[in-house]
C-alpha cells in the first residue's frame, strides 16, 4: 500500500507548481488555471486524509469543493470574457489602468 | 444538552433560508417587470434585509443540523453586522443603479443579497466545511458584483483581480483545512480542538510540522480576505474599479466575514496553540507582526493617496490591522472588543463610502481634489463625511474613538497579565503611532472639503435613500459614541462563547 | 440645584450650538445674538459657581458622580476645586469677549465660526470639571476638532499648515496620555479589583516607582506639548499666529492653561515620588522656555508672534512656580494661569483690532498711534504693563510669588528666572514704543479710527480684572489655597517617605487619603440620590 505521505507530497508539490503558477504566469487563463490546480491538491491531501483516517467527511468535502470550483470557474471564465471584449488581450501586464 | 435538541432544526436556519429565497425574489421581479422596476427593486431588496432583521430576532440562539449550525452570540452579532452592511450597500446604490446598470438591477440587488446570505452562514458555521461553503458563497457574488460595469475596463479588471485573488486565498485556506481535518480526523471545530490537544498532549507538547504548515495557509489565506499585508495588493485595485457601494460591503461586509472566519478556525479551533509557552505552535504573534504590518503600511500608504476610494481601501487595511490587535489579545475583552469595533466600523465606512458615492455620482470624479469647497455648497453633507472620517481617525466623543480604546484595552490587560504578553504593548506602540498618520490623511479631506478658497462648483443632490444610509451612519457614530454601552454589554456576552 | 449646575455650564453653550444649526445661515447678525446671548448666560451661570463655592472646605465641590458607562466603569464625574473654579471662570469670560470681537472680523462662514467656539467652550470647561480620567480625555479631546476648524478655516495666510500641525502635535500627546490611562486602569484593577478611571479613587492608590517614572513621562509630555514646555513649542507661534483672534486669544487664554491644569491636577498627585525624580529636569526645561521665549520675542517683526512667543516665556514661570513645589510656588503659578489668560488674551485682542483697520501686524508699520488713537494706546499701555508685571497690576501678584517660591526652592533658579523678567520688559515696553509713540511715519495711519464702543466694552472688563487682581487678589488666593494645599500634602507625603524611610508614615498618610477619598464620594453618591 502506498503510504499516505507519498499522497501528501504530490498534493505539496501540485499545490506549489500552482501557487508559482499564479504568481510568475502573466496569462490570465494559466493564472486561473494554477488557482485551480491549487484547489485540487487540497483535494488531493483531503482525499488522501480521509483514507488513512477512515472516515467519509474528506470525500464528502471534496465533491463538494468541485462544485464550488466549478461555479468559481463558471464566474472567472465570464470574466475573462468580458475583459477580452474590452481589451482583446489576456495577458495581464495590460492591465494596468490602475497600479497592480 | 445535545440529545433535547431536534436534529434538524430548521427552525434557526430561517433567516438565511428567507434572504435566500428573498434574493430570487428580487431577482425575478426585476424580470417580471421587463426591467422596467425602477427603484421598486431596490427598495424591496432592502425590505427584504428589514424582514431578515426581523426574524433573526425571533430565531432566538440554538443549534441545527447537529453541530454544523449555531446560532450563538456571536452568529447573531456579527449577522447583524452583515445586515446592516448589506442595507446600507443597497440604499447607496441607487444612483449607480438608476443611471449606470438599467438593465441589471435584479441580478445586482439580488447578487448582493445571495452574498449576505454566505456570510449569514458563514457566521452561523461550527465546522470547518460549511464554513468553507459559507466563505465562497459570499465571495463568487462579490467577483461578479466588482466586474459589473462590463463595459468599463477598470471594473472587469477589478473583477478579475479580485476573482483570482480570492480564489487563491480561499485554495490556501482549503489546504489549511484538509491538514486539520488530516490531525484532528474531524471537521467540526469544538472536536478538533480536543482532538488536537489530546494529539498534542501524547505528543509531550508537539505534533510537528504539519500544524504549522496548516496555521501558515490558513492565516494566509484569511489574511487574503482582510486584505492583510503582505496579502493586501489586491484592495486597492479592486476597491478603486468596483462600483462604490460594492467596494463598501467589501471593505465592511466580507472584512467581516474574514473576521468571523478568523474567530471560528483560530480563536476557537486553535486556541490552545496561540499560547506562547507552547512555542513553535504559537500563532499569536504571527498575527501580531500581520497586524503591524497592516497598520503600518495601510496607514502610510494612504498619505500618499489621490483618489479618495484607494485612500478608504489603504484606510481599511489599517482598520483591520487595529482589529487584530483585539484578536491576538485574547482575553475576556478581546473579542467584545472587536465585535464592537466592528460594528462601529459599519456605521462609519458605509456611511464615507456612500458620501462618497453621492459626490461620483455627480461629479464623476473620486479624486479628493474634486471635494474642494464642498463645505459652502453642500454644509450637510461635508459634515457627515467629516464626521465618519473622525470617528474612523478614532476622536472622541465618536464611536471610533471607543472602539480603538476597547481593543487598546483589552491588548494592555493581557500584556500586563503575564510576562509571555509583553510583545502586545509594541502593538499598542504601533497602533497609537499609526493613528496620528491616518488622523493627518482623513483630516486631509476635510481640509480640502473646508479649507478651500473656493466653493465648489457641485450642489450635490443626493438620493433619498442614499441620505437615509448616511444618517444611519451618523446616527451609530453618534449615539454608540455617547452611549457605547448597549453595543458593549451585548458584544461582552460573546467572550463566554470562546469559553465553553 | 447645586448639584446640575456644572453640566449646566459645561453643556449650554453645546445646547447653543445645537440651536445656532436650526438658524439660516444668511441671518448673520441673529447667529452672533444667539451665540452671544449663549456664552453671556454661561458666563452668568459661572458667576454663580463662583457666588456658591465655598472658599473654605477643602476638596471638591459640586460634585456629581453618575454612571456613565457601567461595564468598564467609566463615571461621569465632576467637581471642582479653586483652580478650577477660576479657571473655568475665566473661559466662560474670555468666551464671551471672543464672540464679542469676532463681531465684525468674521464674515464667511459665520455659523459654523459660532458653532465651533461654543462646542470648544464645552469642550474647555469640561476638561476643568472632570474628576474621572476617562471623562477628562474625552473632553481634552473634544476641543481639538474645534480649533483645527477655527485655526484652519478663518485663520491667516498659512493657516492649513498651523492647523495641520496644532492638530499632529496635541494628537501625539494625547495618545500617549490615552496608553497611561488605560495602564493606570489596569494597574488600578491589579490593586483593588474594581475596575475605575475615577481620579479621586486612583488617587489614593500607591502607583509603584518604576511604573510612575513611565506614567508620569506619558502624561507630562501629553500635558508639556499643550504647555508648550520648550522643545515642544514649535506648534505654538504657527498656531497663535495664523489663528483668528478669537482663535488665538482662546488658545493663548484657556488651551495653554489645560496643560499647566493636567500637571497640578494629575500627573503631581498621582505621581508624587515621580515628580520630584523628575523635578530638576522640568525646572530646567521652563527656565530654558522662560529665556529662550524672551530672547526670540524680542526679535519679533511681527507683534503678534512677538505675543505667541512670550507666552512660551509666561508659560515657564507658571511651570516653575508649579515644580517650586512650595505654597508660595504654586499659589503664584495657579494666579498666574489666569493673569497670562486675562493679559495675553487682552494683548490678542488689540492686535486684532489694529488689524481689522490696517491689516498687517508688523511692528514697522505702526508708530505713532498715541495721537491718531488715544483710547486704544491708553488700553494697550494698561494691558502691556500687565504683561510685564508691574506692580498694582495682576502680573505682578503672579510673578512675585513664582519668584519668591523658585527662591525658596532653589536659588540659582529663583535668580535666572528674574532674568526673564527685566528681559519681558525689555522686548514688550520696546515694541510698545515702536507701535505707539514717536511721529506717525506712514501715511496710511493717520487716518485710523479710535476704538468703537465694542471694542471699548470688550477692554473694559479686562482692565477691571486687571487691576482687581493686581490691588485685591485675596477672594482668589481664598480658594485657591485649600485646592494647593491638598495638592502640596501628597507631594510632601512623597518626599517624607523618600526622605527617612517612612515607609509607615507613607502607608498612614494613603489610608488616610484613601478614608477622605471614599468620604467624598459617598457623600456625592447619597447626595445624587
Amino acid at each position: 500500500m502506498v503510504p499516505i505521505s507519498a499522497y501528501l507530497i504530490l498534493a505539496a508539490v501540485l499545490f506549489g507548481i500552482g501557487s508559482v503558477g499564479v504568481l510568475v504566469s502573466r496569462n490570465m487563463i494559466i493564472m486561473f488555471m494554477s488557482v485551480e490546480l491549487m484547489l485540487n491538491a487540497a483535494n488531493m491531501a483531503l482525499v488522501a486524509f480521509s483514507r488513512a483516517l477512515n472516515l467519509m467527511d474528506g470525500h464528502v468535502i471534496v465533491f463538494l469543493v468541485l462544485t464550488i470550483a466549478a461555479a468559481e470557474a463558471a464566474v472567472g471564465l465570464a470574466l475573462i470574457v468580458a475583459l477580452f471584449r474590452n481589451r482583446e488581450s489576456v495577458d495581464i501586464d495590460r492591465f494596468n489602468l490602475m497600479k497592480w | 444538552m445535545e440529545a433535547q435538541l431536534p436534529p434538524y432544526s430548521i427552525k434557526m436556519m430561517l433567516p438565511e433560508l428567507f434572504l435566500f429565497v428573498w434574493a430570487l425574489v428580487v431577482i425575478t421581479f426585476d424580470l417580471l417587470t421587463r426591467r422596467k422596476s425602477g427603484s421598486a427593486v431596490g427598495y424591496l431588496a432592502m425590505l427584504g434585509l428589514v424582514i431578515c432583521g426581523g426574524i433573526l430576532s425571533i430565531t432566538g440562539y440554538g443549534r441545527g443540523f447537529g453541530m454544523m449550525f449555531i446560532n450563538d452570540p456571536v452568529a447573531v452579532f456579527f449577522k447583524v453586522i452583515f445586515l446592516g452592511a448589506a442595507f446600507m450597500a443597497i440604499g447607496s446604490s441607487f444612483g449607480i443603479t438608476n443611471r449606470k446598470i438599467v438593465n441589471h438591477r435584479g441580478e445586482y440587488f439580488g447578487l448582493i443579497l445571495l452574498s449576505t446570505v454566505g456570510m449569514m452562514f458563514l457566521a452561523s458555521s461550527q465546522e470547518l466545511l460549511s464554513l468553507y461553503i459559507g466563505l465562497e458563497l459570499t465571495t463568487i457574488p462579490l467577483f461578479v458584483l466588482a466586474g459589473f460595469f462590463k463595459d468599463d475596463r477598470k471594473s472587469v479588471e477589478s473583477g478579475i483581480k479580485y476573482m483570482i485573488m480570492g480564489a487563491l486565498s480561499s485554495a490556501l485556506l482549503l489546504y489549511g483545512i484538509s491538514f486539520l481535518y488530516g490531525l484532528s480526523g474531524t471537521t467540526d471545530i469544538v472536536q478538533m480542538k480536543i482532538n488536537l490537544a489530546v494529539t498534542q498532549l501524547a505528543n509531550e507538547g508537539d505534533i510537528g510540522v504539519i500544524l504549522i504548515l496548516a496555521t501558515v495557509t490558513i492565516l494566509a489565506g484569511i489574511g487574503f480576505k482582510l486584505a492583510l499585508p503582505p496579502f493586501h495588493q489586491w484592495a486597492p485595485d479592486v476597491y478603486e474599479g468596483s462600483p462604490t457601494p460594492i467596494a463598501a460591503f467589501l471593505s465592511v461586509g466580507s472584512k467581516a466575514a474574514g473576521i468571523v472566519a478568523f474567530v471560528k478556525i483560530m480563536m476557537l479551533g486553535l486556541e490552545a496553540f496561540y499560547d506562547p509557552v507552547m512555542k513553535p505552535n504559537d500563532w499569536g504573534i504571527l498575527v501580531g507582526v500581520l497586524a503591524i504590518a497592516a497598520m503600518v503600511w495601510g496607514n502610510v500608504a494612504a498619505v500618499r493617496q489621490s483618489n479618495i476610494k484607494r485612500m478608504l481601501a489603504f484606510s481599511s487595511i489599517a482598520q483591520a490591522g487595529y482589529i487584530m490587535i483585539g484578536m491576538v489579545a485574547m482575553n475576556q475583552y478581546g473579542l467584545a472588543a472587536v465585535g464592537f469595533y466592528t460594528f462601529v466600523y459599519m456605521f462609519a465606512n458605509m456611511g464615507a463610502f456612500a458620501i462618497v458615492t453621492v459626490v461620483e455620482d455627480q461629479t464623476g470624479s473620486c479624486k479628493i481634489s474634486s471635494y474642494a469647497g464642498l463645505s459652502r455648497t453642500s454644509p450637510f453633507l461635508s459634515a457627515a463625511l467629516a464626521v465618519f472620517l473622525l470617528s474612523l481617525a478614532g476622536i472622541p466623543p465618536l464611536a471610533g474613538f471607543f472602539a480603538k480604546y476597547y481593543v487598546f484595552a483589552a491588548a494592555i490587560a493581557m500584556a500586563g497579565s503575564s510576562n509571555g504578553h509583553t510583545w502586545l504593548y509594541w502593538l499598542v506602540g504601533v497602533g497609537l503611532l499609526t493613528t496620528v498618520f491616518a488622523l493627518y490623511y482623513y483630516a486631509n479631506v476635510i481640509k480640502t472639503a473646508y479649507f478651500a478658497r473656493e466653493a465648489s462648483p457641485y450642489r450635490l443632490r443626493p438620493l433619498r435613500p442614499a441620505l437615509l444610509v448616511i444618517a444611519i451612519g451618523l446616527l451609530g457614530v453618534l449615539i454608540f459614541g455617547v452611549v457605547p454601552e448597549t453595543i458593549v454589554d451585548f458584544a461582552r456576552d460573546l467572550p463566554y462563547y470562546i469559553a465553553h | 440645584m447645586e448639584h446640575l449646575i456644572l453640566p449646566l455650564v459645561i453643556f449650554f453653550p453645546s445646547i447653543g450650538a445645537l440651536l445656532l444649526l436650526l438658524v439660516p445661515e444668511r441671518q448673520a447678525d441673529t447667529i452672533r445674538g444667539v451665540s452671544l446671548i449663549v456664552s453671556f448666560v454661561t458666563m452668568l451661570l459661572s458667576f454663580a459657581v463662583y457666588y456658591w463655592f465655598d472658599p473654605v472646605a477643602s476638596g471638591m465641590q459640586f460634585e456629581l458622580n453618575q454612571l456613565w458607562i457601567a461595564s468598564v466603569g467609566i463615571n461621569f464625574h465632576l467637581g471642582i476645586d479653586g483652580i478650577s473654579l477660576l479657571l473655568i471662570v475665566l473661559t466662560t469670560i474670555l468666551t464671551v469677549l471672543c464672540i464679542l470681537s469676532s463681531w465684525r472680523s468674521v464674515t464667511k462662514g459665520v455659523k459654523g465660526f459660532h458653532i465651533s467656539m461654543l462646542v470648544l467652550a464645552t469642550g474647555m470647561i469640561g476638561v476643568f470639571c472632570a474628576l474621572d480620567l476617562f471623562l477628562f480625555y474625552i473632553f481634552w479631546e473634544v476641543m481639538l476638532i474645534p480649533m483645527y476648524f477655527i485655526i484652519g478655516i478663518w485663520g491667516g495666510p498659512r493657516k492649513i499648515y498651523a492647523a495641520i500641525k496644532f492638530v499632529l502635535f496635541t494628537m501625539i500627546g494625547s495618545l500617549l496620555m490615552l496608553v497611561a490611562l488605560i495602564y493606570i486602569y489596569f494597574e488600578f484593577h491589579s490593586l483593588t479589583g474594581e475596575y475605575s478611571f475615577d481620579l479621586l479613587q486612583i488617587m489614593s492608590m500607591q502607583v509603584p516607582y518604576q511604573a510612575q517614572l513611565w506614567l508620569f513621562a506619558a502624561f507630562a509630555l501629553a500635558f508639556a506639548i499643550k504647555v508648550p514646555l520648550f522643545p515642544f513649542h514649535t506648534w505654538l507661534p504657527d498656531a497663535h499666529v495664523e489663528a483668528p483672534t478669537a482663535g488665538s486669544v482662546i488658545l493663548a487664554g484657556v488651551l495653554l492653561k489645560m496643560g499647566t491644569y493636567g500637571f497640578i491636577r494629575i500627573c503631581m498627585p498621582l505621581f508624587p515620588e515621580a515628580t520630584i525624580a523628575y523635578l530638576p529636569y522640568i525646572c530646567i526645561l521652563s527656565i530654558i522656555a522662560i529665556i529662550y521665549g524672551a530672547l526670540v520675542s524680542m526679535v519679533q517683526k511681527d507683534i503678534k508672534s512677538l505675543v505667541a512667543f512670550s507666552s512660551v516665556s509666561h508659560m515657564g514661570f507658571v511651570m516653575l512656580g508649579l515644580f517650586a513645589l512650595n505654597q508660595n510656588g504654586v499659589e503664584g503659578s495657579v494666579m498666574q494661569m489666569i493673569n497670562h489668560g486675562v493679559s495675553t488674551g487682552a494683548l490678542f485682542l488689540l492686535v486684532g483690532m489694529i488689524y481689522e483697520r490696517r491689516h498687517t501686524r508688523m511692528i514697522a508699520d505702526f508708530g505713532g498711534l498715541a495721537k491718531v488713537m488715544p483710547a486704544f494706546s491708553v488700553f494697550f499701555m494698561i494691558v502691556t504693563l500687565s504683561s510685564i508685571g508691574l506692580p498694582l497690576t495682576n502680573g505682578f501678584v503672579g510673578e512675585f510669588l513664582i519668584l519668591l517660591g523658585a527662591f525658596k526652592a532653589n536659588v540659582v533658579y529663583g535668580i535666572v528666572a528674574a532674568s526673564g523678567v527685566i528681559l519681558a520688559a525689555c522686548y514688550m515696553l520696546w515694541m510698545y514704543q515702536r507701535v505707539v509713540f514717536g511721529k506717525v511715519t506712514n501715511a496710511q495711519n493717520e487716518k485710523l479710527s479710535d476704538l468703537s464702543p465694542r471694542e471699548k466694552l470688550i477692554l473694559v472688563p479686562i482692565v477691571v480684572l486687571i487691576f482687581w487682581i493686581g490691588i485685591y487678589p485675596k477672594p482668589f488666593f481664598e480658594r485657591i489655597e485649600p485646592a494647593v494645599k491638598d495638592v502640596l500634602t501628597k507631594i510632601n507625603g512623597a518626599r517624607l517617605s523618600s526622605a527617612d524611610d517612612g515607609q509607615d508614615a507613607a502607608q498612614m498618610f494613603i489610608d488616610e487619603s484613601k478614608e477622605i477619598s471614599t468620604v467624598v464620594i459617598d457623600e456625592g453618591v447619597t447626595a445624587d440620590e
